[in-house]
């Protein structure tokens, strides 16, 4: 599989909001509150209001994201992200990152497929293209490293 | 990205069933009536009742929205949905297939996201499906 680097997006959360016990698993929404993206054509910020990712963990132990964020270019085109992923690993992994530790992202599945939507013609390639990317949960928020499927 | 190979996926579909210009663009839906999967850790039959809905952007692509039950050659039965972009003007069909099954040997497929390149041949729609490491 090809694929070349679109961006880098480091997002930046507020406190999560606990939902807990649903039906499908267990459900825990994270809050945006801003972040930066930046990549070979392409950078800007990500709103900081609006956006969050809605984590459930399932009951095979891995933990469903669907995360939801606006895009702002440093020329103020906006840009709707929708991005699903997958994020398990050993367990000692799993609650050190829960316990906010810095922990070596090789050592964990932490996977989105996301997705772009623009009015924007300069960026209307966004709304053609396939991309995965892969993620680190640092302390502070995630960060992915998002390439666009050649 | 690392990737390693999953699957190639082809497909034997029916003859299109267009439903026409609908609120989101136009809709075509391709019927799945079978078909096979093959690939080192799992192989075997599409079976008949799924079907991929395409819906026209107004930009010339098409959105894919594609769901087919698959039975493994060992009696598994695997629930596969993917989402992809198809854009006839470069050359381009991509999905994003997803994976449910009970079956405990392919729950490693419950646990990894994939990529599938596509091909519309003579005989079928081909997807060629990678895993992303």
């Amino acid at each position: 599989m090809n694929t070349r680097l679109l961006m880098m997006l480091s997002v930046k959360v507020a406190p999560a909001q606990n939902i807990g016990a649903v039906p499908l698993g267990t459900r825990r929404t994270v809050p945006l509150s801003g972040g930066t993206f930046e990549g070979p054509r392409l950078r800007g910020s990500v709103l900081p209001s609006g956006g969050a990712d809605w984590l459930l963990l399932r009951a095979d132990g891995v933990l469903e994201l669907d995360l939801r964020a606006t895009l702002r270019t440093d020329d103020g085109a906006l840009i709707s992200l929708r991005s699903f992923g997958l994020r398990h690993g050993p367990p000692e992994v799993i609650a050190a990152i829960g316990r906010g530790e810095a922990v070596d992202p090789a050592t964990y599945y932490f996977r989105t497929w996301p997705r772009f939507e623009t009015a924007y013609p300069a960026y209307a390639f966004l709304n053609r293209l396939i991309a995965v990317a892969s993620g680190d949960r640092r302390a502070d928020g995630p960060v992915y490293t998002i390439y666009e499927v050649l | 990205m690392e990737s390693r190979p999953l699957m190639v996926l082809r497909l034997v579909t029916s003859a299109i069933e267009e439903v026409g210009s609908t609120p989101r663009g136009g809709l075509s839906i391709f019927p799945v009536i079978g078909g096979s999967f093959e690939g080192a850790r799992l192989r075997g039959k599409v079976l008949a009742g799924g079907g991929d809905w395409v819906t026209a952007n107004t930009d010339g692509t098409f959105v894919l929205d594609l769901r087919v039950t698959l039975e493994t050659d060992d009696g598994a039965l695997i629930h596969m949905a993917f989402t992809g972009i198809r854009d006839d003007v470069n050359h381009y069909l991509r999905t994003l297939p997803r994976f449910e099954t009970a079956a405990p040997k392919y729950a490693f497929l419950n646990r990894l996201l994939a990529v599938g390149i596509g091909e519309i041949q003579p005989d079928g729609p081909v997807h060629v499906t990678e895993e992303i490491l």
